[in-house]
């Protein structure tokens, strides 16, 4: 790990198990969470007009379920690709946001990992970092190296399976499993740890009321409108409470 | 190979935005826009989650809004009352979730 690793092979073991193991412990109890929303989608991009293994391949390519069921989605009904670029980068803008939130805590990691984590970054790994590095116990640099890297790691690996399996357990899956139920509950049950102070819990109310009167604006930028708005009255008031 | 090559390209300016900040900053960002950070995460899952719990179908109805919120109390309560224990409160909202919406059809 570069100059952030340190210290004999047996030193640098007993120093990372703690942090390794807690991120696995962190992170499995989010891949069960995550697996129905996974297996569901699996079957959704199996369903599509699109060849199978092309469709899955957006999981290593995107990495990123929301962007992956509307780009196949729009694909396979025969959408122009620069539409479909477009929504799904509009889809995944809020990586932009991610990645300004975490490069306080990222920026003494070796050049070579901060490219690897960036790969690695979606809103689940994202929601473990935070909570984790802004923490009591946020650790070093290279105990939130580890922590990411494996979290992230194992979180990627529990996808491209998940997405896979639920392309080849399409026909037996119900045709009712509730995909549009399971993706907003996981999401909500990634915000909970975050709602730490007054401030966070205004930017969730607003970003999420805001988000609600501009749905109906397309490529999905009610999501930004909301997600600017929480922003911008999060920091209002913690700015008023100094 | 048209599709293949759409689906690279989004992947690839997808990994442009999650790597502007995180691999190019190696500076602390400026005071006011450090006070943002922390609620970046609470404002965009929000804004992912709760249309979807109000506006499942795109609109608001009773049949569609009740359940979804209720879904979502119900997931909170049981995260907390489990202790932060994910599956458990996913599966109990989505049991909330579909027994209310089962309950409201069959009215």
């Amino acid at each position: 790990m570069g100059h952030l690793a340190g210290g004999g092979v047996s030193t640098a073991t007993q120093a990372r198990a703690p942090v390794v193991t807690r991120a696995y412990r962190d992170a499995i109890p989010v891949v069960l969470a995550y697996a129905p929303f996974g297996l569901a989608l699996g079957a959704t991009l199996a369903a599509t007009r699109i060849s199978p293994l092309i469709a899955w391949s957006s999981s290593p390519l995107l990495f990123s379920g929301a962007a992956q069921l509307l780009a196949v989605q729009l694909l396979g009904a025969g959408t122009s690709a620069g539409v479909v670029v477009l929504g799904a980068l509009v889809v995944n803008a809020r990586m932009l946001l991610y990645g300004a939130a975490l490069a306080p805590y990222t920026a003494a990691w070796p050049g070579r990992w901060r490219w690897l984590g960036a790969y690695l970054l979606i809103d689940p790994v994202y929601a473990l970092a935070a909570s984790r590095f802004q923490g009591p116990d946020s650790g070093t640099a290279r105990d939130r190296l580890r922590y990411y890297l494996a979290a992230g790691i194992i979180l990627w690996t529990a996808w491209m399976a998940l997405t896979a399996a639920g392309m080849l357990l399409g026909g037996v899956l119900p045709t009712s499993l509730p995909l549009d139920r399971i993706a907003p509950l996981t999401f909500l049950l990634l915000l909970l740890p975050m709602l730490t102070s007054q401030p966070a819990y205004a930017a969730a109310a607003t970003g999420g009321l805001v988000a609600v009167v501009t749905s109906g604006l397309p490529l999905g930028l009610g999501l930004l409108a909301g997600a600017a708005a929480g922003i911008a009255v999060g920091g209002y008031l913690a700015g008023r409470r100094g | 190979m048209a599709e293949l090559l759409t689906l690279a390209v989004i992947g690839a300016g997808t990994y442009a935005m999650r790597a502007a900040f995180l691999v190019t900053a190696r500076h602390q960002p400026p005071a006011p826009v450090r006070r943002l950070l922390p609620y970046i995460g609470p404002a965009v899952l929000a804004a992912i989650a709760l249309p979807a719990f109000v506006a499942p179908h795109g609109s608001v109805s009773f049949t569609g809004t009740v359940p979804g919120l209720l879904a979502a109390v119900v997931a909170w309560m049981a995260w907390r009352c489990a202790k932060h224990n994910l599956p458990i409160a996913l599966f109990g909202g989505l049991a909330a979730w579909w027994l209310t919406s089962w309950a409201l059809c069959a009215a």
